[in-house]
C-alpha cells in the first residue's frame, strides 16, 4: 500500500508539472492555516483501550492491598506496569452482569457494549456500539482520523459502531506507518505544497455519495442502514481530504516515527507479538502527539485468540483449557501481555506535553473478556485504567460484592465528556458511576 | 433403493432442523418443484475474492491488486452471508478508496489497457460526448447493468471537470473510472428485483450477476450481458442454457473453489499457528499447499469428472506438491508443483477427511482435537447444530499418563459427565475416528506408547476408522441435502428462511436423484423460484 501511495501522488504531481494549482469547482478552502487543536484545551482529551483475549489467572493477577501510593502494591501479572504505576488505576472485584451464554462473547459484549450479544452463540452481533465507538462519537470530531484501531494478534477485533458494523484493525505496522505518516503527513511547521489531487479525489468522492443516495432511495430499512453507514465513511474520508489541505496542528512533540519493517514473519511458528505491538506502540503515540486521532482501539489479541506466544507449549485458548493445575503458562502468558500494555503506556508517557506527558492526557483502559479463562469467569473481571487526570491514580479500588463493571464504563463515559446517564441494559445497567475512583 | 434413500433424505432433512421423524410418506419421484417464499433482499457486498476477481475480469490480468481491503466476515457459517449482513467501517471506505486508485492508475498507465477501455476520441479536454461514452461504457460492465441518464451524467461530470482542470481528458477519464470503482452499484450487487408484491422477479441484469458470481465468482461477460439484454434469462431454459456454457467455461474453477473455500472455512487457514517444535513437518508453505490441494480436488471432482458428491469422503485420487507427498508419505509428482496421485489403502487416507487441510484446521497449534473435527463433520458435512459448551464449567482435560496415553481415554470425562457427554458424545466419538492423524495431518499409529483405536459409530453406523468413517459419512441421509443446503445458501446470500425449506428439500431429493452431481444441482438451483426471485422490500 506505501508503494501504491507513494507512486500516486508521484504520478499526479508529475501529471500537475506546470498546471499550477488548479480549482475543479469545490468550495474555497483557507489554505494553510493550521487546524486548531480542542478549543479551550491546551492538550486534547484522549481516550484508548488496549484489550487481550483469554483472561487472566485471577489469584496472581490481584494487587496486594487497597487504596492509594504505597497502601497497593502490584502483583506477579501486573509487575511489568512497575514504572508507570504512579499514573494507574487498578479495579478488582467487580462483575460482567449479563448471561454467561456465549462463551468470551458474552462477556466481551457484556463489558464493551453493556449487553448480551444479540443472537444465538451460533451466529450473533452486538446490540450498539462498543464504547470506544462511543466515545469516539463524542470526542473524534476533531482530528484526520475518528478513531484507529489495531490488531496485533489477529486484524479482527471486538470493537463495532453498531450492530452488524464490525471495525477491523490494523495489524500491519507498514500500512499503519503508510496511512498515517506517509505522503500526506506533514511535521508542523514542514513546508507543504496542497496537492491538486486532494480536490480531484473530493469530487469524486461527491460523485460517490450522490450514488448511495439515489441507491438507498430504493432500499429496505437494513439496506439503508448499511449504506448509511458506508456514506459516513465517504464523508469522513472527504472531511480528511479538505482537513489536509490546511496546515497540521502544532503541537511541539508531533514528528514522524521511524519506519517499521517491511515484515514481522513468524517465527518457529510463533507471530511477533511483541515487536509488532512495540512499533505499532510508538506510531500511535506519534499519531495522538500529532493529534491526528483522540481515540484508538489497541487490540492485543482478540477474545478466544488461539495464536501461540513465545515460551509456551500450545496455543493461548487452548492452554487456558487444557492446562492443569494453577497454569503457569497462562501466567506466562499474561505477563507477557502486560508487558506490552507497560510498553505502550511507556511510549505515551515518554512523550513530553506541556508540564506532563501525552499519557497524562490519554485515558487507557485494558480490559478482557474473562477472568479465567478456564472457566470463562465473568466475575473478577480485570480492569487497569492509566493516564488521565479523571481518575484516582496510583490507586487499587477492589469491590468485595461482586459490583456491576458497568458502573466503571459509566464513569469512563463521563470522563471523556459523554452525557450519559447509564450504561448497559437489563441487569447490566448502570445508572451511578464508579465514584469512588473518580478524581 | 430410490425410494427407500428418498424417504431417509425426506426425515434426514427434517431432522437436521430437529423436527421428528414422523412425516409423511414418501414420494417416488419428486414431483413439481414447491412453491418458494425468499426473504426480503439485501445488498450483497463483493467479497475479497470476488473484487479481485472482477478487477481481473475488466481490466485484464496481471494488475496489481490491493493489498488489503475490508475484510470478509462469516455470518451464519458463510462469508456470502455476512457480505448480505455488515455494514462497511470508515476504513473499509478509505480502502476501497485506495483499491479504486491503485487500478485506475495502473489501467490508466497502460496504453493497451487504456486503449480498450475508452470508446471514443477525446476532441478537447472536457468533451463531455466523449466522457458519458465512457461512462456508459465501463459503467455498464463494472456495475453489471446499464446506467441511467443521472448516473451517466455524474460521472461524466467528474471526467470533463477534471479533465478541464488538469489540461486532459484522460486524466479526467481516469478520476471517472475511480468513482466507477468507489460507487456503490460496483461494490454492492443489487438483487431487488423488478415489481412491487411478495415474490419480486430479479431483473434480468440482477439475474445475470446473481449467475455469474454463484458460478464465476466474478462478474458476468459480455455475452451473459448481451443475454440479458436480450431478454434470454427471463425464461428456465434460458437461463440453463447460459448455466451450462458457463459451468464448461474455465471460470467455473474460481466459482467452485470460492464456494468450497467458503463452506468448509479453508480461508481460517490464513493465520493459523502450529507449534514447529511439535510438528517438525509444519510451515506456512504446508499450510497453503494444503488449502490447494482441497480447491484441486474439488475443481477435478465438480467440473473434470462431474463426480458423485459422496466420493468426495472416499476419493483415494488427491493432489499433492512435494511438501503434501512428504507429509503423507507418498511419491511426489514428478514434475513438480501439483500433480494427482491414488493413494493405497495400506495409506489409511482417503477423501476429505484425510486431508490436511481439515485436519490442521480442526486441530490445536500442539495437538489434535477430536472435538473440533467432530464439530465439522456435524456442522459443515452433516449441518447438524451442536451448541457450543457452556460458558462456566471447566472444560480441562487430563494430561497424557500411563492410565490415559491415547485421547480417548483422555476425553472419558467429557464422554461421561452428563453436562459434557450430550454434546460431546455427537463430536468426540466421531472425531476420535481421525485419531490417526495428528495435529498436522501425519499418520501416527501410536500415542504415548499406546496403540490409538480410531473405531467408533455415528448415527448407528459402525466404522473401524478414517477410512471407513469417510465412507459413512458420505451415505448419512444428511449428507447430500447438507451440501444443497449450504449451495442454496452461498448463491442467495441468505439463511433457508421458512417459506423456501420444501424447495430445497426439494433440491436435495433432485441432487440424490441426479446421482449427486453438483452440476445437475447448481442448474437446479438456478432455474428454482428461489434463485429468480426475491421477496417483499421491509
Amino acid at each position: 500500500m506505501s508503494r501504491f501511495r507513494t507512486s500516486r501522488r508521484r504520478f499526479l504531481r508529475g501529471m500537475m508539472q506546470g498546471s499550477g494549482l488548479v480549482c475543479v469547482g469545490l468550495p474555497a478552502l483557507e489554505l494553510f492555516s493550521p487546524r486548531l487543536a480542542h478549543a479551550g484545551e491546551a492538550f486534547p482529551r484522549r481516550f484508548g483501550m488496549f484489550f487481550w483475549g483469554n483472561g487472566n489467572r485471577p489469584d496472581r493477577w490481584l494487587p496486594d492491598g487497597e487504596g492509594d501510593g504505597d497502601a497497593w502494591a502490584l502483583s506477579e501479572e501486573l509487575a511489568p506496569l512497575a514504572n508507570v504505576k504512579e499514573k494507574l488505576c487498578v479495579v478488582s472485584g467487580m462483575s460482567v452482569k449479563v448471561d454467561n451464554i456465549s462463551p468470551h462473547w458474552s462477556g466481551a459484549a457484556g463489558l464493551l457494549t453493556g449487553r448480551q450479544v444479540n443472537g444465538d452463540d451460533d451466529s450473533w452481533t452486538v446490540h450498539n456500539e462498543t464504547i470506544d465507538q462511543r466515545i469516539a462519537a463524542e470526542i473524534g470530531g476533531h482530528t484526520l482520523y475518528r478513531s484507529l484501531e489495531i490488531g496485533i494478534g489477529s486484524s479482527s477485533i471486538f470493537s463495532y459502531s453498531g450492530p452488524n458494523a464490525p471495525l477491523s484493525g490494523e495489524s500491519d505496522p507498514l500500512t499503519f506507518y503508510a496511512r498515517l505518516f506517509g505522503d500526506t503527513f506533514r511535521e508542523p511547521g514542514e513546508e507543504g505544497v496542497v496537492d491538486p489531487a486532494l480536490g480531484f479525489r473530493r469530487s469524486v468522492l461527491d460523485a460517490v455519495m450522490g450514488d448511495i443516495q439515489r441507491l438507498q432511495g430504493e432500499l429496505g430499512q437494513a439496506d439503508r442502514e448499511r449504506l448509511e453507514q458506508h456514506l459516513d465513511g465517504v464523508r469522513e474520508l472527504e472531511l480528511r481530504l479538505a482537513r489536509l489541505e490546511e496546515d497540521p496542528p502544532d503541537y511541539e512533540s508531533c514528528a514522524r516515527p521511524g519506519e517499521p519493517l517491511a515484515k514481522y514473519p513468524d517465527v518457529e511458528g510463533r507471530p511477533q507479538l511483541s515487536a509488532k505491538s512495540r512499533v505499532m506502540a510508538d506510531m500511535l503515540a506519534m499519531a495522538l502527539a500529532c493529534d491526528q486521532t483522540r481515540v484508538f482501539h489497541f487490540h492485543f489479541t482478540p477474545p478466544l485468540y488461539r495464536g501461540l506466544f513465545q515460551n509456551v507449549s500450545d496455543d493461548h485458548h487452548n492452554l487456558t483449557h487444557n492446562e492443569p493445575g494453577d497454569q503457569p503458562e497462562v501466567h506466562e502468558i499474561t505477563v507477557q501481555v502486560m508487558e506490552e500494555f507497560a510498553y505502550l503506556c511507556e511510549a505515551l508517557d515518554a512523550v513530553p506535553e506541556g508540564d506532563g506527558t501525552l499519557l497524562d492526557h490519554t485515558l487507557v483502559m485494558a480490559a478482557s473478556e474473562v477472568s479465567e479463562g478456564r472457566t470463562h469467569d465473568l466475575n473478577d473481571i480485570p480492569l487497569v485504567f492509566a493516564g488521565g487526570d479523571t481518575f484516582k491514580r496510583d490507586h487499587h479500588y477492589r469491590s468485595y460484592t461482586q459490583d456491576n463493571v458497568s458502573q466503571a464504563m459509566l464513569s469512563v463515559l463521563r470522563a471523556m465528556g459523554v452525557n450519559a446517564t447509564s450504561y448497559g441494559e437489563d441487569e447490566a445497567m448502570a445508572t451511578d458511576s464508579l465514584s469512588a475512583i473518580e478524581v | 433403493m430410490r425410494s427407500t434413500s428418498t424417504l431417509l433424505l425426506l426425515l434426514s432433512l427434517l431432522g437436521c432442523k430437529d423436527k421428528g421423524a414422523d412425516s409423511a410418506a414418501p414420494v417416488s419421484a419428486r414431483g413439481a418443484a414447491p412453491a418458494a417464499q425468499p426473504p426480503a433482499p439485501a445488498l450483497r457486498r463483493l467479497t475479497r475474492s470476488q473484487y479481485d476477481n472482477a478487477v481481473s475480469d475488466l481490466f485484464g490480468d496481471g494488475l496489481v491488486l490491493p493489498a488489503k481491503l475490508e475484510p470478509d466476515a462469516e455470518v451464519e457459517g458463510l462469508l456470502s452471508v455476512g457480505a448480505a449482513t455488515n455494514a462497511v467501517s470508515a476504513y473499509g471506505v478509505e480502502l476501497y478508496e485506495d483499491a479504486a486508485f491503485l487500478i485506475a492508475e495502473q489501467v490508466f498507465s497502460d496504453a493497451e489497457r487504456w486503449g480498450a477501455l475508452v470508446p471514443c476520441t477525446p476532441e478537447a479536454d472536457d468533451d463531455a460526448d466523449c466522457a458519458a461514452a465512457f461512462a456508459e461504457s465501463i459503467g455498464q460492465a463494472a456495475w453489471r447493468r446499464p446506467l441511467d441518464a443521472d448516473e451517466v451524467d455524474t460521472i461524466a461530470g467528474v471526467i470533463a471537470s477534471i479533465g478541464a482542470a488538469a489540461g486532459d481528458f484522460n486524466t479526467g477519464a481516469m478520476y471517472g473510472l475511480a468513482a466507477v470503482l468507489q460507487s456503490p452499484s460496483f461494490l454492492y450487487r443489487v438483487e431487488h428485483g423488478s415489481t412491487d408484491g411478495d415474490l419480486r422477479p430479479l431483473t434480468d441484469w440482477e439475474l445475470a450477476s446473481r449467475l455469474s458470481f454463484l458460478l464465476w465468482n466474478s462478474v458476468p461477460d459480455a455475452e451473459l450481458l448481451d443475454a440479458a439484454a436480450a431478454g434470454e434469462l427471463a425464461t428456465a431454459a434460458g437461463l440453463e442454457a447460459q448455466a451450462r456454457r458457463m459451468l464448461a467455461d474455465p471460470h467455473a474453477s474460481d466459482g467452485v473453489r470460492n464456494l468450497f473455500d467458503e463452506i468448509f472455512h479453508l480461508y481460517e487457514l490464513d493465520g493459523i499457528s502450529k507449534d514447529p517444535a511439535v510438528f517438525t513437518h509444519a510451515s506456512p508453505d504446508l499450510i497453503d499447499s494444503a488449502r490447494e490441494e482441497t480447491l484441486r480436488l474439488m475443481e477435478w471432482l465438480v467440473l473434470e469428472e462431474d463426480a458423485d458428491f459422496r466420493d468426495l469422503m472416499t476419493s483415494r485420487d488427491t493432489f499433492v506438491d512435494r511438501r503434501l507427498a512428504a507429509l503423507y508419505g507418498v511419491a511426489a509428482p514428478v514434475e513438480g508443483g501439483f500433480g494427482l496421485v491414488t493413494l493405497s489403502p495400506e495409506d489409511g487416507r482417503r477423501g476429505l477427511l484425510g486431508h490436511a487441510s481439515f485436519l490442521m484446521l480442526e486441530a490445536h497449534a500442539a495437538s489434535s482435537s477430536a472435538t473440533l473435527r467432530g464439530i465439522f463433520i456435524r456442522d459443515k458435512l452433516l449441518c447438524q447444530t451442536i451448541p457450543a459448551p457452556p460458558a462456566d464449567v471447566d472444560t480441562s482435560i487430563p494430561e497424557a499418563d500411563a492410565s490415559s496415553p491415547t485421547l480417548r481415554e483422555r476425553l472419558q470425562t467429557h464422554l461421561e459427565d452428563p453436562t459434557c457427554a450430550s454434546c460431546h458424545q455427537l463430536t468426540d466419538l466421531v472425531g476420535l475416528g481421525l485419531e490417526n492423524f495428528d495435529g498436522i495431518g501425519r499418520w501416527r499409529d501410536i500415542e504415548n506408547g499406546a496403540t490409538i483405536d480410531p473405531s467408533g459409530t455415528i448415527d448407528g453406523t459402525d466404522f473401524a476408522d478414517a477410512w471407513s468413517l469417510g465412507e459413512a459419512v458420505s451415505n448419512h441421509d444428511a449428507y447430500g441435502p447438507c451440501l444443497t443446503e449450504h449451495l442454496y445458501q452461498y448463491a442467495t446470500g441468505h439463511p433457508v428462511a421458512e417459506g423456501e425449506e420444501d424447495l430445497v428439500d426439494w433440491l436435495a431429493l433432485g441432487f440424490s436423484e441426479n446421482s449427486h452431481s453438483l452440476q445437475e444441482l447448481m442448474v437446479d438451483v438456478i432455474v428454482s423460484d428461489g434463485f429468480r426471485n426475491t421477496g417483499a422490500i421491509q
